[in-house]
């Protein structure tokens, strides 16, 4: 591992407080901006350089899947250096930082979908952010929105068991990926450029080639669902998806061993693909926790991040190819979505009473406390 | 009239010599003119015999006990299977159902364990533990005491709900249905009360569940104040009573007046004695040793002033019990509603009863023998050509037996012996089986019996039903299929086809079978293609006539 | 919806029924569509009323049914849609049902007191609070009191269709009506327990015994004879009676485009069991949905749960419509409770008595009526606050019954319903 991330250092940097329950969060790729939903139907950018949030108004349902088209994520140097350069003014001037002039942003555009079917084109960067276009992408929710490695292609995926490929430009619909028999659950491009991993309510992951439009294989994420005879309805899917950089491994972070599903009485554990051989191993919290994993990702440096929401909120950080996890903390609330930024400094977890809170690797002189989590 | 007024006399008169049973078959002769040439002759022995046999054991004779009795030619031969019956596991077995229907109504164990409730009321029985003294028992343990909890089950499965308690406390024991009274006084019975009911109420009301009701190991706790207040919801002034334990018709208790400070006992588990609240509820396994005991405690002087003899009510009640038991029919009917405009078909009777009850330290097995002893119990239940129908007959005047409905327990025990399968346990357990023993194999097949055929929890048993449930689990229920199944083959075995009939009819309806019903059965026999499926056919009609579901 | 032009209560218009439940089972034998036939359904439909209960286990949310609240704080994420009445709007997810909002009435303004699912489901169906030391009989026990006994018909008259257990007899639910009136519960749909001749008893066997048997009761009979022997006797003749229409609990006897129409899922076969039951002279039918208790996971359980729900109960309505039957069939679509309007931290809702609602349709009804109000994000009701006593009152005046009568348990009058409540009067025809 790389000596300059260690993650048990990782400590909570700011807490960004919204006043209803958070859905999903995003860094862009320049890490600047923290694009999070909620539950009043508005997107909120956060820039992290400073100032207030600011809303995108548009949508009339929640939104939890969002996705970007550029700018190059080379800006991302710029903007740490720009920090840098402002906290050591104020070291020397006290706030005399503040009058350094915020850098313009780099265009680039935010496709955001919600459960009323909608996806919709935003040019991100403005002051108010205003929706390009909106297209009736999906019968029922859409329950995730991501990008293709070249940033020229859009996949959605949602209640209609469908998985819809868009034109990152112009919005057009290219094809549907059709097979899945339950609601999928989430999608992700492979970083190879011609295949899709998206994964429905009953486990079942599928492997497309998105460029053709084939289903080439499908694997086993079951263990992430469960139909409850009590109650007698399904609970599953992934939470979360996210393939490594260099495309080796997928993860599905979701629930397992789900003995109450109404009371949402399991644990959070993600099922980790061997992308090559199909074959996976459950990745589990070494502590016990009774809760979903809502958030997952992989570090730049190889780790992986775990984020859940339950009886309380969690994040773990687990090694490749260990089945368990080796440090732990405690987030003051359930966390219903979480996102590395793209330096691999800071991640952030959406919580499910309003606030996000940004954690950062970078050690501290006073790590901080999180506040007692007001419950919304 | 006059005829009725001049037995009374004579009944009177005859009183003091004759043992009860006589005195008994005198008065319900005085109840109705011409009483002797109206009422049904004695029934006939095979009548008398599956009739004692079901009210005293709870079951049918065998075939050889039917044979044995039939073939005693000794004058006092009913006497002495009575006796027989009464001395026997089965005279527990049928009292224990008794008083635990009497008591429980088929609420859930949720409390105290079936068997330990059954185990506890079988040595009652069994010792012929006086009535008072096992009431006593009932209404005095607290429930944390492993070898007395089994009584508290009266209380502790009712949660000791104030209003459920009073309600029940007054129905089963006092034969007063208060439950109306719990608001206004009764609007139809002018001797119901709301002080009568609240009076009664303020005997328990300072008692609860400790820690709580829903836990299993619960025991009964009390505070040591908390008032009875009632105001009558027809009231238009809302005057407010309050009122002190007082039984009806009893005098209001004297109460303590205790130093503050002082109203607990120092209880086991913490010297320092609650002020007036009882502790915090505290987890299950310590609940006995934490539970409130107050120096003055309303509830116990509950057992006592239920029980003693200047609360007529309580032996009253108890004998119109054992009389409905045994006869069908309440001399109070129905037995929880005694009040001045429902009065007893023989008053005369039910005070004679009552006074001999007390008299003979409540003594059941001695009231029970003296009931069967009598004519009016021994009576046919057939119609006499002289009473055209039933329906003109006055029920209350005892001329006709009743067709008493055989409850669940009766019906899974009789059909387990009418079907051989008693038999085939019987001779299982060879000749040093005991009763006991016995009944361990048959009791267990009560359990679709009780589910199909049991009153719901919480209602008394009264009255009869016949459900469309009921009827499909007797017509084609795999549990009395099974039941049947040895009596066909063993019937089988026998080639002549009167012997058939007569095993048959014995076996089942505890009777020889008339010449057309061997007639019929030879018929059946004679065109049977498969004489083992004709067998299985005629067992299942006995046992699905009415002449078997009833105690007749 | 036209007020049902026949006196409910008066036996006139039921005398005739037993003959044609006779010749009902004969034209049931000659195929599936024997009870469709269009003419007998007419009949049958003019001369008893029925009720049907669905009960939506676990406490479905009212937010996502029949009050939406969207874009409020606690709203959630689904849409309000417009339905076959003007200015009337529920949630997205009962699309189906939407178009049939001309023949229903929702009670938007519920308080059911109770948090707690078993008492909150005792106060739901017996219209009362409960009380230590009486139990009161439910809705389905009453209804078949009052509109069974002059039914005529040979099944049951009280019926529960459970999603999970075995048959069964809910004798519990009766109370001091008696067991006559408790529910024979059908465990996944399947029939009453015993309902079938077992495999080694055959045909002839089965006459033979049957034969021997009512010859034994005429001679005991001749000289002992009671009501209750002859209520003994006659049960057997009713259960010969429901044995000859078993095929009324076979859906498998409908046609398939019929099943399809339902849904092939359990709620689905469910409800088309209980429109079989219904057209048969069952007068009361409780049809129990699981589950809908989501402290966890709302939203997504309840598009589960609704989706199962909305296409068999419209195609329900459907079935009673063209069948002639909705006019003299109640359907009330209830739960032990409703959901909190505020979401938690899981998505879920929790339990919630002081403000939700109850749909109605069918018999005595005013469709498309609403009646009451709950505030802009559903936390109050702000205009005509009712209990489950004044829903009691009005199921039964809907059927033509006055529920301000008393029974008699124990020779004591027990007010039928709550005597501090009455009727819902806006919603009735």
């Amino acid at each position: 591992m790389n000596p300059a991330i260690d993650p048990t250092v990782a400590r909570l940097e700011q807490e960004l407080k919204h006043t209803r329950g958070l859905i999903g969060c995003r860094f862009d790729s320049t890490g600047r901006f923290l694009f999070v939903s909620s539950e009043d139907d508005l997107i909120h950018r956060y820039d992290l350089l400073g100032g207030a949030p600011t809303p995108l108004v548009g949508h009339k349902s929640w939104v939890r899947g969002m996705a970007f088209i550029g700018p190059d994520a080379a800006g991302s140097a710029e903007l740490e250096a720009w920090g840098q350069r402002r906290r050591s003014l104020h070291a020397v001037a006290g706030f005399a930082g503040e009058t350094l002039p915020i850098p313009k942003p780099a265009p680039f555009v935010l496709v955001s979908g919600d459960y009323h079917g909608n996806l919709i084109w935003w040019q991100a960067e403005l002051p108010e952010p205003k929706p390009i276009r909106t297209v009736e992408a999906h019968k029922g929710w859409v329950r995730a929105v991501t990008t293709s490695a070249d940033g020229k292609t859009i996949a959605s995926c949602g209640n209609d068991n469908l998985v819809k490929l868009w034109n990152a430009q112009t919005g057009a619909f290219i094809r549907n990926l059709e097979g899945h028999t339950s609601a999928v659950y989430n999608v992700a491009f492979h970083p190879d450029g011609n295949r899709l991993a998206s994964c429905d309510l009953k486990g079942v992951v599928k492997d497309w080639n998105w460029k053709t439009g084939t289903a080439e294989r499908e694997l086993d994420a079951k263990v992430l669902t469960k139909f409850d005879p009590t109650f007698m309805a399904d609970i599953g899917g992934a939470r979360a998806i996210r393939f490594t950089p260099d495309g080796s491994r997928l993860g599905c972070a979701g629930i397992v061993n789900v003995t109450n599903a109404f009371a949402g009485v399991g644990n959070p554990a993600v099922v980790m693909f061997d992308w090559k051989a199909g074959t996976s191993k459950l990745l589990k919290t070494k502590e016990a926790f009774q809760g979903t994993a809502w958030g997952f990702a992989f570090h730049p440096e190889g780790f992986s991040i775990i984020a859940a929401g339950g009886s309380g909120g969690r994040v773990w950080f687990a090694n490749p190819d260990e089945a368990t996890t080796f440090h732990m903390l405690t987030v003051p609330i359930g966390v219903r979505d979480m996102d590395i930024a793209p330096a691999g400094n800071r991640f952030a977890c959406a919580g499910a009473n309003g606030t996000v809170y940004i954690y950062t690797f970078t050690p501290g002189a006073t790590p901080a406390k999180p506040a007692p989590a007001k419950k919304k | 009239m006059s005829v009725a007024l001049c037995l009374i006399a004579i009944v009177a008169a005859n009183e003091a010599r004759d043992p009860l049973h006589a005195r008994i078959d005198q008065h319900i002769a005085a109840g109705f003119a011409d009483y002797a040439k109206n009422a049904a002759p004695i029934a006939s022995d095979a009548e008398f015999l599956r009739r004692v046999y079901l009210d005293l054991s709870g079951t049918i004779p065998t075939v050889s006990e039917f044979q044995e009795f039939m073939a005693d030619r000794s004058p006092n031969k009913r006497e002495k299977v009575i006796d027989r019956l009464m001395n026997s596991f089965g005279y527990v077995r049928r009292m224990v159902w008794f008083f635990d229907v009497t008591l429980m109504e088929r609420r859930p164990d949720q409390k105290v364990p079936r068997a330990a409730w059954e185990s506890y009321l079988q040595t009652a029985i069994a010792e012929n533990r006086p009535y008072d003294v096992l009431v006593r028992e009932i209404l005095s343990s607290d429930g944390s005491e492993p070898n007395t909890r089994a009584a508290a089950k009266f209380f502790l499965e009712r949660d000791m709900e104030p209003h459920l308690v009073t309600r029940d406390l007054t129905r089963i024991f006092l034969g007063r249905n208060l439950q109306c009274a719990q608001c206004h006084d009764h609007p139809s019975v002018d001797d119901y009360s709301q002080a009568e009911y609240y009076g009664i109420q303020a005997f328990v009301s300072r008692s609860f569940l400790f820690p709580n009701a829903r836990a299993a190991n619960a025991v009964i706790a009390e505070k040591a104040d908390g008032i009875v207040n009632f105001v009558s919801v027809f009231d238009k002034a809302k005057k407010q009573y309050t009122i002190t334990p007082k039984m009806p018709g009893g005098k209001a208790f004297a109460e303590p007046n205790l130093e503050k400070g002082k109203e607990y006992k120092p209880s086991p588990a913490s010297a320092a004695a609650p002020a007036s609240t009882p502790p915090k509820t505290k987890p299950a396994p310590a609940a006995a040793a934490t539970a409130p005991i107050p120096v003055y405690s309303r509830r116990a002087l509950l057992a006592k002033a239920m029980t003693e003899p200047e609360n007529t009510a309580f032996a009253r009640t108890a004998v119109n019990r054992i009389w409905a038991m045994m006869l069908g029919r309440g001399l109070i009917h129905s037995p929880e509603w005694d009040h001045e405009a429902n009065p007893p078909s023989h008053p005369e009777l039910l005070e004679l009863l009552t006074s001999e009850f007390v008299r003979h330290n409540h003594d059941i097995k001695w009231l029970v023998r003296e009931i069967a002893l009598t004519q009016t119990y021994q009576r046919s239940s057939e119609i006499p050509e002289s009473l055209a129908n039933r329906e003109s007959i006055p029920a209350d005047r005892y001329l006709v037996a009743e067709l008493k409905p055989l409850s669940a327990e009766h019906l899974a025990y009789a059909i387990s012996q009418a079907g051989g399968q008693t038999d085939t346990d019987r001779a299982a357990l060879g000749p040093k089986g005991t009763e006991a023993q016995l009944d361990a194999r048959v009791a267990p097949r009560i359990a679709p019996f009780r589910s199909t055929f049991a009153a719901p929890a919480g209602e008394p048993e009264d009255g009869f039903t016949a459900s469309l449930h009921q009827t499909l689990f007797l017509k084609y229920g795999a549990a009395v299929r099974g039941m049947l199944a040895t009596r066909s083959v063993q019937l089988g075995r026998l080639t002549d086809p009167t012997a058939v009939a007569e095993q048959l009819f014995i076996s089942v309806l505890s009777r020889y079978p008339t010449a057309d019903e061997v007639k019929d059965v030879t018929e059946a026999l004679g065109t049977a293609s498969d004489r083992n499926a004709t067998l299985a056919e005629l067992t299942w009609a006995l046992v699905a006539s009415a002449e078997f579901r009833f105690n007749h | 919806m036209p007020r049902c032009d026949y006196a409910c209560a008066s036996t006139d218009h039921a005398v005739n029924r037993r003959a044609f439940l006779g010749a009902a089972g004969a034209v049931a034998a000659l195929g599936p569509l024997g009870f469709a036939a269009p003419g007998a359904a007419k009949q049958l439909a003019k001369q008893q009323k029925r009720v049907l209960v669905i009960f939506l286990s676990g406490g479905v949310s009212q937010l996502e049914t029949w009050d939406p609240k969207p874009n409020t704080d606690t709203g959630g994420p689904f849409k309000a849609i417009a339905t076959s009445v003007p200015g009337t709007h529920i949630c997205e997810l009962l699309p189906q049902t939407a178009k049939h909002m001309h023949q229903m009435a929702i009670v938007r303004s519920l308080n059911s007191v109770s948090n707690d699912h078993g008492i909150g489901a005792k106060i739901m169906l017996t219209g009362r609070k409960p009380e230590a030391a009486l139990e009161y009989p439910h809705i389905g026990a009453v209804t078949a009191k009052l509109l069974g006994d002059t039914s005529g018909s040979a099944l049951p008259g009280h019926i529960q269709i459970l999603p999970k257990g075995g048959s069964g007899f809910g004798k519990g639910d009766a109370a001091f009506l008696g067991p006559k009136f408790g529910a024979v519960t059908l465990g996944e749909g399947k029939p009453p327990s015993d309902l079938l001749r077992p495999a080694n008893l055959t045909v002839g066997s089965d006459a033979a015994r049957e034969a021997f048997r009512r010859k034994l009761n005429e001679r005991f009979a001749k000289s002992r004879k009671s009501a209750s022997t002859d209520a003994y006797t006659e049960s057997f003749a009713q259960a010969e009676e429901v044995v000859k229409q078993a095929e009324v609990f076979d859906v498998d006897k409908e046609d398939p485009k019929v099943a399809d129409r339902y849904g092939r899922h359990d709620f689905g076969r469910h409800l088309l069991l209980a429109r079989r039951l219904l057209e048969s002279g069952v007068s009361s039918v409780k049809v129990s949905h699981s589950n809908y208790d989501t402290h966890h996971e709302n939203f997504d359980f309840h598009i589960e749960q609704l989706a199962e729900f909305d296409q068999p109960f419209a195609a329900l309505l459907d079935d009673l419509s063209d069948r002639g039957m909705l006019d003299s069939t109640l359907i009330v679509v209830m739960s032990e409770m409703g959901r909190t309007p505020k979401i938690n931290d899981r998505y879920g809702r929790d339990h919630w008595s002081k403000a939700w609602s109850v749909a109605l349709a069918g018999c005595g009804i005013k469709g498309g009526a609403v009646v009451g109000k709950t505030n802009a994000n559903g936390t109050a009701v702000v205009d005509r606050e009712v209990y489950s006593s004044h829903l009691f009152h009005t199921y039964l005046a809907a059927v033509g019954l006055d529920a301000t009568k008393n029974f008699y348990p124990n020779e004591r009058p027990v007010p039928i319903g709550d005597p501090e409540a009455e009727k819902i009067s806006e919603i009735l025809a």
